[in-house]
């Protein structure tokens, strides 16, 4: 039975989630050495700022630990690391391994090319850098607009050249990249728990809320709706409102599991979740910016809350995280800290998906022992609760957690440690989610809304009626006055 | 739980079907596949008559497409108890 999960352990060396803990977890450890002197991590390459007509290798790119190196040599060893342990979970998972290294080569080249790109300075310096960079006007988005020009490629990929973006499609794995970068955000969560812990138990604290709103409010509403005003069946409603109330198509395929629904019902709800995730992605974290540039904690929590898929929101809280410091910056006059918003949407998120596997197990009791009755034959094994737990997450709270205890345990160990994390959190992380917005366009292909008539605009109303706005109420009322601390 | 019987489960587009190396069972709806194999074990004689048998249905994901597999990896497994 090769595709079944049969036991707890099922899994743990083909499926995309676990790979992400794999992928996180080396580089975690290979940044942990720097507690005794070792740096395993110094090869990863990063991008500098640079200004139009004066480009350079060395000012656009340069090796984050191992100074001597060449720019192009530390970015020639970044592929052949990731690339190789990215090839050997592919072939782990029994994906078509060349067309997954050609597919990953060009992701690979694409992203750094645009990432490079994003990073002129009149892109990006903000208006304090002005003045170093001989510059007379600037946009001054941040790292915020290599995000949105690397989305823009992959979607223009995905839209119209999807001959390409099909030979890309063994490659493009969105939600295993961002995974993977969400294990390296985990480390990043603990350096900052180091500096601020009473903060970030808040943060984790009023995630909570953030979960009871997704599951106890939202999915009764959107479930009523669906069944009362758009009639469709209790199987299709129930798919629905958890793929948009929950956390997408994880929570749509957990419930059609657990109401035994024909696969077909999550695969249709599952690309409408997909398309909308996108549109979600390059609306909101402008919109927030601008509504409610003072709110940076509620508009992080509010995205989480809101859009649907981790990489989708991980993605859209990355942007937000840099729009509105650049805007916080140039008009308000305060820097805060990168990493803060995008970790509200995060945390936000995280809870909404740990807790799915519970939510599947009690619609499962309510659906095999109540609505399709029959008494003393179907049973439901508690383990189906860990088979939908989303994996990468230990991942994340291992990493955070070992942070944390250094900086409690061991504070004098707390430098060397930090100096392999920064690495890790830092630019791989930032490739990690670079990757993952090229990868999020290419798979996004806009015409398959083509005859979803009710179901797209059920869903439709119902995220931007509903879940919208109240996500943002109640991330107002348990948010409200946190602010990230300045740089 | 410990099973009597472990079979593999899919979903074709119109049947669910229940696969084992000797046996093979189909229907519309989980009601009728279970029927169907209930007649199909009643039929191969490998358990006593008027017994109860435990059949470990676990789906196999294999069936879902590849690309839905990175947002999640398990559908679902069912514990049946079958009366000869």
């Amino acid at each position: 039975m090769a595709g079944v999960n049969r036991r707890w352990y099922s899994g743990m060396a083909t499926t995309e989630d676990w790979w992400a803990v794999w992928l996180g977890l080396i580089m975690f450890l290979a940044g942990l050495t720097s507690i005794w002197g070792w740096d395993l991590v110094g090869w990863m390459a990063k991008t500098g700022t640079w200004v139009w007509g004066d480009f350079s290798w060395d000012k656009a790119l340069k090796a984050t630990g191992y100074q001597e190196w060449h720019p192009l040599l530390s970015l020639l060893v970044t592929y052949l690391v990731f690339t190789a342990l990215t090839c050997l979970g592919a072939a782990a998972m029994k994906l078509n391994l060349k067309r997954f290294f050609a597919g990953w080569t060009l992701l690979f080249v694409m992203t750094w090319a645009v990432w490079i790109m994003g990073h002129e300075a009149h892109f990006k310096a903000s208006v304090n850098e002005f003045d170093k960079y001989g510059l007379s006007w600037g946009l001054s988005l941040g790292g915020g607009f290599s995000y949105m020009l690397a989305l823009v490629v992959g979607l223009v990929i995905g839209n119209f050249f999807k001959g390409f973006a099909e030979f890309l499609r063994e490659a493009a794995k969105p939600e295993w990249f961002i995974k993977t970068a969400i294990v390296y955000l985990g480390i990043k969560i603990g350096l900052m728990s180091i500096e601020a812990a009473s903060f970030t138990f808040e943060l984790a604290l009023a995630g909570i809320a953030a979960t009871f709103v997704a599951y106890l409010l939202f999915w009764p509403i959107v479930y009523t709706l669906s069944r009362r005003v758009f009639r469709l069946s209790r199987e299709a409603s129930a798919v629905l409102s958890s793929g948009i109330s929950i956390c997408g198509v994880s929570a749509a395929i957990a419930t059609a599991g657990a109401i035994r629904a024909r696969p077909v019902l999550p695969v249709m709800v599952s690309m409408l979740i997909v398309i909308f995730a996108m549109i979600e992605l390059i609306v909101l974290p402008g919109f927030y910016t601008a509504v409610a540039p003072n709110q940076p904690i509620v508009n992080g929590a509010a995205m989480g809350m809101t859009v649907k898929t981790d990489g989708a929101d991980a993605a859209a809280g990355a942007i937000l995280d840099e729009l509105m410091r650049a805007n916080a910056e140039a008009n308000l006059g305060v820097v805060w800290q990168e990493g803060w918003i995008l970790t509200s949407s995060i945390v936000t998120k995280i809870w909404i998906d740990m807790f799915i596997g519970v939510w599947a197990f009690l619609l499962a009791l309510v659906w095999v022992y109540k609505v399709e009755r029959q008494p003393g034959q179907s049973k439901v094994g508690v383990i189906e609760i860990w088979h939908r737990f989303p994996k990468f997450v230990l991942g994340y709270l291992l990493a955070w957690f070992v942070y944390m205890a250094i900086a409690t345990l061991g504070p004098e160990l707390s430098g060397t440690a930090t100096q392999g994390a920064e690495v890790v959190e830092g630019p791989m992380r930032k490739m990690m989610f670079m990757l993952t917005f090229v990868s999020i366009g290419v798979i996004t292909d806009f015409s398959k809304l083509k005859g979803m008539g009710k179901l797209a605009l059920l869903y439709a109303i119902a995220l931007f009626a509903i879940i919208a706005p109240i996500a943002y109420g109640v991330a107002w009322i348990f948010h409200h006055g946190m602010m990230p601390p300045t740089a | 739980m410990k099973a009597d019987l472990e079979v593999s489960l899919i979903h074709d587009g119109t049947y669910w079907i229940v696969r084992h190396p000797t046996l093979e069972a189909r229907g519309r709806t989980l009601s009728e596949l279970d029927q169907d194999l209930t007649q199909r074990l009643r039929e191969k004689g490998d358990f006593p008559a008027s017994s109860q048998v435990t059949v470990f249905m676990g789906f196999d994901y294999d069936t879902i497409p590849t690309w839905i597999r990175q947002y999640a990896y398990h559908y679902f497994n069912r514990y049946v108890l079958l009366r000869l």
